[in-house]
């Protein structure tokens, strides 16, 4: 047992001396190896913190919203369905909800304007997300101007600015007085965007759901696990995009691996007849090549999480929130929660050291396997 | 004892480019002496070193190792005979590192690393614990006085000073057979009377001792046992057969 122990330590202090020897080789090639990890480790931690980052904003979510269409779009919904909603067993409650977009074509950016409940905001008065108030340049206590339906100027007192805690979903918010909404956009009353309803049994929602839609044709009842399904599939969508743009990375990094590995210098091949010649078997050489790959390997793994960790978690990844927080002139200013699981470092691990081991374990065998005379012959 | 009956090397075998290096050589080599192969380039003696150290097989004939290998090799009758041609490259590999030390004709020491660590490799997959190998691999260097090296790394050695680090990285796992290939080539007259004395000495430790030259400083020796003369790869004078 010993020996074996003692037999892996001499190989692994070659191999470690190996490495320092062939400095600017190995080096490039971690350097190369630490950028891949840290590229496909960002992507998948950053798209499984938004998942779950729309999870946690999703659990205050209404469990069904109920839209009206008309000519198979979306169109105002008249508050008294809402009653009749309410009348039905099971349901806990139904709430009218109004909101719209508005395009500011000063700076080219959607706003998402809501009403807020009852008489939480009082009228001319408007709490604005944090990228309303950097692209317009507001502070609380300015003033912000909209234009209604007719192209006449509305002004808001900004009362206040949302946390930037809440910017995944509230970056481009503004939360007026209902009577301020209608106004701007000229609905009429009696009509909502849609109505929240509430369900005491979550069991029940697809039967309530029938019964809403067998009572009112022209509605569309939208379930709240509907809405996490678009999420995850808008996240998994752009995180897609992202990850065949890194496959490409990454095969280009196979290639690399497999040139570096497979152009074994004359010097290499000469060192491995050397060792074969003074006692070394095939499966030593194989040792120590393969304590030299996991050496390169997990240290670019090990440097690559970190840095993929450091630049999601600590700088709200600066490289990638334009292609994978949304296309648009606000983007969402905040700090993702960590979210790593055991199964996305152990895929992370396959998709990045399981490429470089096959391309550097197979040419080292293939030169480990001649004949040790060739030492004699050189 | 080691006996090579009939033994013969092809290379590139059944190809338009094949040749033969070593024709049906039979030979004894007498434990404890000095043995010289003595010839012209490309007579064969290269390839012969080549078979009886375990680094290649013959394509014909037996090579036999008596009473030489360790006891963990040495066949179940309790002879302490081994035919080596017939072995698998796991025990091939194991009777090369115990019972053979080789001293090549570029040295074929490992660049980049120290001196220190070039005499400490064979011992690496023995297993042998860290300390009693670089222990010994001092007493080596020192031997050979070049233990003021240790530490450095072996590039900036001179040719003589690289052979004797090659000398002491053959020795250190105490083989009982020495082998040098062209051992002289590269050194001047001084230098290769030296080297014979380093032979002499192993000679005088009972360590058999198989040089391939055609240095006359080497087979004119008065340490020289035995001369074989090869030619074409047949043995043309010297050398008894088993």
């Amino acid at each position: 047992m010993n020996r074996t122990i003692e037999r892996h330590r001499h190989i692994i202090d070659f191999a470690l001396s190996s490495l320092l020897r062939r400095k600017g080789k190995n080096l490039s090639l971690l350097a190369v190896y630490v950028l891949i990890v840290f590229m496909i480790g960002s992507v998948m931690f950053f798209i499984q913190a938004l998942k779950r980052e729309a999870a946690l904003i999703l659990q205050g979510a209404p469990d069904m919203v109920v839209q009206r269409l008309v000519a198979g779009r979306q169109d105002l919904i008249p508050v008294g369905y809402g009653d009749k909603i309410g009348a039905i067993r099971g349901v806990s409650g139904v709430r009218p909800r109004l909101w719209g977009y508005y395009y500011d074509p000063a700076v080219g950016a959607n706003y998402t304007l809501m009403a807020a409940d009852g008489d939480r905001q009082a009228p001319g008065t408007a709490v604005i997300g944090s990228g309303v108030a950097a692209t317009r340049r507001l502070a609380q206590g300015d003033f912000l101007t909209l234009r209604d339906y007719s192209g006449e100027p509305v002004l808001l007192e900004v009362a206040g600015i949302m946390p930037y805690a809440s910017d995944l979903v509230a970056a481009d918010l503004i939360v007026m007085a209902e009577s301020d909404l209608r106004a701007l956009f000229n609905l009429p009353g009696g009509s909502a965007t849609d109505l929240a309803v509430a369900v005491r049994n979550p069991r029940e929602l697809a039967t309530i759901a029938a019964k809403i839609a067998r009572q009112f044709p022209d509605t569309r009842p939208i379930l709240k696990s509907e809405i996490l399904r678009t999420y995850d599939s808008i996240f998994d969508w752009r995180g897609g995009m992202v990850v065949v743009l890194l496959a490409v990375a990454v095969l280009s990094f196979v290639i690399f691996a497999w040139d570096k590995a497979t152009g074994l210098s004359a010097e290499e091949r000469k060192e491995i007849g050397i060792l074969k010649s003074i006692g070394w078997e095939t499966g030593d050489v194989l040792l120590l090549k393969f304590w030299e790959g996991t050496v390169i390997s997990l240290s670019a793994f090990l440097a690559g999480v970190i840095l993929a960790y450091g630049h999601l978690f600590f700088f709200s990844a600066p490289l990638f929130e334009h292609a994978l927080k949304g296309w648009a002139v606000i983007y969402p200013r905040f700090r993702l929660t960590p979210a790593i699981d055991a199964y996305q470092l152990a895929v992370l691990f396959v998709l990045t050291v399981v490429p470089y081991t096959v391309a550097t374990i197979i040419p080292s065998w293939q030169a480990a396997t001649v004949d040790p005379d060739a030492a004699m012959r050189s | 004892m080691i006996e090579l009956v009939q033994v013969s090397k092809s290379f590139n075998a059944g190809k338009a480019n094949q040749f033969t290096a070593v024709r049906e050589v039979s030979l004894a080599i007498a434990p404890g002496r000095v043995t010289v192969l003595k010839g012209p380039s490309g007579s064969g003696k290269t390839t012969l070193l080549t078979l009886i150290g375990c680094m290649a097989r013959p394509t014909s004939g037996r090579i036999v190792l008596r009473g030489i290998a360790p006891a963990s090799f040495a066949g179940p009758d309790g002879t302490g005979e081994i035919e080596i041609t017939s072995l698998p490259e796991r025990f091939l590999t194991g009777i090369r590192r115990t019972t053979f030390g080789f001293i090549f004709q570029q040295f074929n020491l490992v660049r980049g690393i120290t001196v220190l660590e070039n005499v400490m490799l064979p011992a690496y997959p023995t297993g042998e614990a860290h300390g009693s190998v670089r222990r010994r691999a001092m007493e080596l260097l020192e031997l050979f006085n070049v233990g003021r090296h240790a530490s450095a790394p072996v590039d900036r050695l001179s040719g003589g000073e690289a052979q004797r680090v090659a000398i002491a990285r053959a020795l250190i796992n105490d083989p009982a057979i020495v082998i040098a290939d062209e051992p002289t080539a590269h050194l001047d007259t001084g230098l290769s009377r030296e080297f014979m004395e380093i032979a002499g000495s192993f000679k005088a430790a009972g360590k058999t001792i198989l040089i391939a030259s055609h240095d006359p400083i080497v087979f004119d020796s008065p340490l020289a046992d035995a001369v074989v003369e090869m030619r074409d790869g047949r043995v043309t004078r010297g050398g008894s057969a088993p």
